[in-house]
């Protein structure tokens, strides 16, 4: 299964995807996060306007992850974990983050080597200081898919490799299954 | 040849978030709303206070863009979305959610497969009456679609699938003015999605019917 995962990732990476500059996308992350600061100041407010970026992107990333594959619900959270980082990020940031540290069978770290966010990009120690998480939008962006497909997960950072950490890791917990919505009984 | 009749777009809120139809050959269930209305008033004042879902449902009614077609020419002299309210066509809307939510969940449980989080694992994909013969399509978001044709039509599930990935995804949910909260419901009011749309449905239906 995970072989499978890993081949859809590619193959759509390959065909189903249109490719954007990697230059201008990075540079248009970075003037987002810099206009953030300055608007806001406060770093976790900062955090949070990203999250709820990330958030607005994620919902509509899950349609549009299932229009360019084949893929269909997944039978439990180890196979979403797996579809998030082999598919997921490998076909819109053509990464493919590891699974790993599982705990208590609802919660798991993806381990990102290379953020392509990351490039040219150099924090200054009053960002640091203050507990900026540079590319917050990506948690954002998994919970808002999550919950497209009913799960209400909590999504953080752990390390960044620009805080000076030795990798990037992004921690998922999956809270709660929402169940599907029954129509209102009417009379 | 396939006749396609109308499109129901329903969203994972179990709402009506999309209608449109070509070619219909009866109206929707006015006498009856008409009749039924002041009985209908009463029970929906009683389920305002009672449930607390359908309360909020309702009260967003009223303020609500409109999702089906108007009769009058012009939209933008609306005097008050209340009064414009097509009480029919939501009622006919619910009845076909109704009837598909649940024929869906029986051929769930029929093949033991069922889940608290819906999709479509029993994989009802149309049923058919002497007039017509109605199309499913489930996306793994939750997101339905249902589609009437005429009864010689056998599936439409590619095109079903062809309107979910190119033109749903495309000009519904890529569009970032398409506001997509956990609580509300928002109607389709964009113009292009409705022109493919229509452009789409007319290349099916003059194409010639694929031997199957």
């Amino acid at each position: 299964m995970a072989k499978q995962y890993k081949t859809i990732g590619d193959e759509a990476w390959k065909n189903s995807v249109e490719k954007v500059n990697a230059e201008l996308f990075i540079f248009t992350y970075g003037s987002l996060v810099v206009q953030l600061l300055r608007d806001h100041e406060d770093c976790t407010a900062v955090n949070q306007q990203l999250d709820k970026l990330g958030y607005n992107i994620g919902v509509r990333l899950a349609d549009d992850m299932f229009a360019r594959t084949s893929l269909d619900r997944c039978s439990d959270i180890h196979a979403t974990a797996d579809v998030i980082a082999k598919i997921g990020f490998r076909m819109f940031l053509n990464t493919t983050p590891t699974v790993g540290l599982w705990s208590s069978d609802n919660e798991f770290s993806l381990l990102v080597e290379d953020n392509p966010l990351n490039d040219f990009c150099e924090l200054p120690p009053r960002a640091l200081g203050d507990g900026l998480w540079y590319s917050n939008v990506l948690c954002g962006v998994v919970r808002g898919a999550l919950e497209m497909m009913h799960m209400q997960a909590r999504v953080w950072f752990v390390r960044d490799v620009l805080r000076g950490d030795d990798t990037t890791e992004i921690r998922v917990r999956v809270e709660r299954m929402l169940d599907e919505e029954v129509p209102a009984a009417d009379e | 040849m396939v006749v396609v009749n109308n499109l129901y777009i329903f969203d994972r809120h179990c709402e009506c978030i999309f209608y449109t139809e070509w070619n219909r050959t009866n109206s929707p269930l006015a006498a009856e709303a008409e009749a039924g209305r002041g009985s209908k008033d009463l029970v929906r004042g009683n389920q305002v206070l009672t449930g607390d879902t359908s309360s909020s449902r309702s009260s967003l009614d009223g303020q609500r863009p409109l999702v089906w077609p108007t009769t009058s020419t012009s939209t933008t002299h609306r005097v008050s979305a209340e009064s414009l309210r097509n009480v029919a066509m939501e009622e006919e809307a619910k009845l076909v959610y109704g009837v598909v939510y649940s024929t869906r969940n029986i051929i769930n449980k029929l093949n033991s497969k069922d889940s608290s989080q819906g999709g479509n694992p029993g994989g009802f994909t149309s049923f058919a009456t002497n007039t017509y013969r109605l199309h499913y399509y489930e996306a793994p978001t939750g997101v339905k679609f249902i589609l009437n044709t005429d009864v010689g039509t056998t599936s439409m599930q590619p095109v079903l699938e062809m309107i979910y990935r190119n033109i749903y995804v495309e000009y519904v949910m890529k569009n970032p003015l398409f506001r997509i909260d956990p609580k509300v419901s928002t109607p389709i009011e964009n113009d292009y999605f409705r022109a493919v749309l229509n452009n789409y449905i007319r290349e099916i239906s003059s194409a010639a019917m694929p031997a199957s």
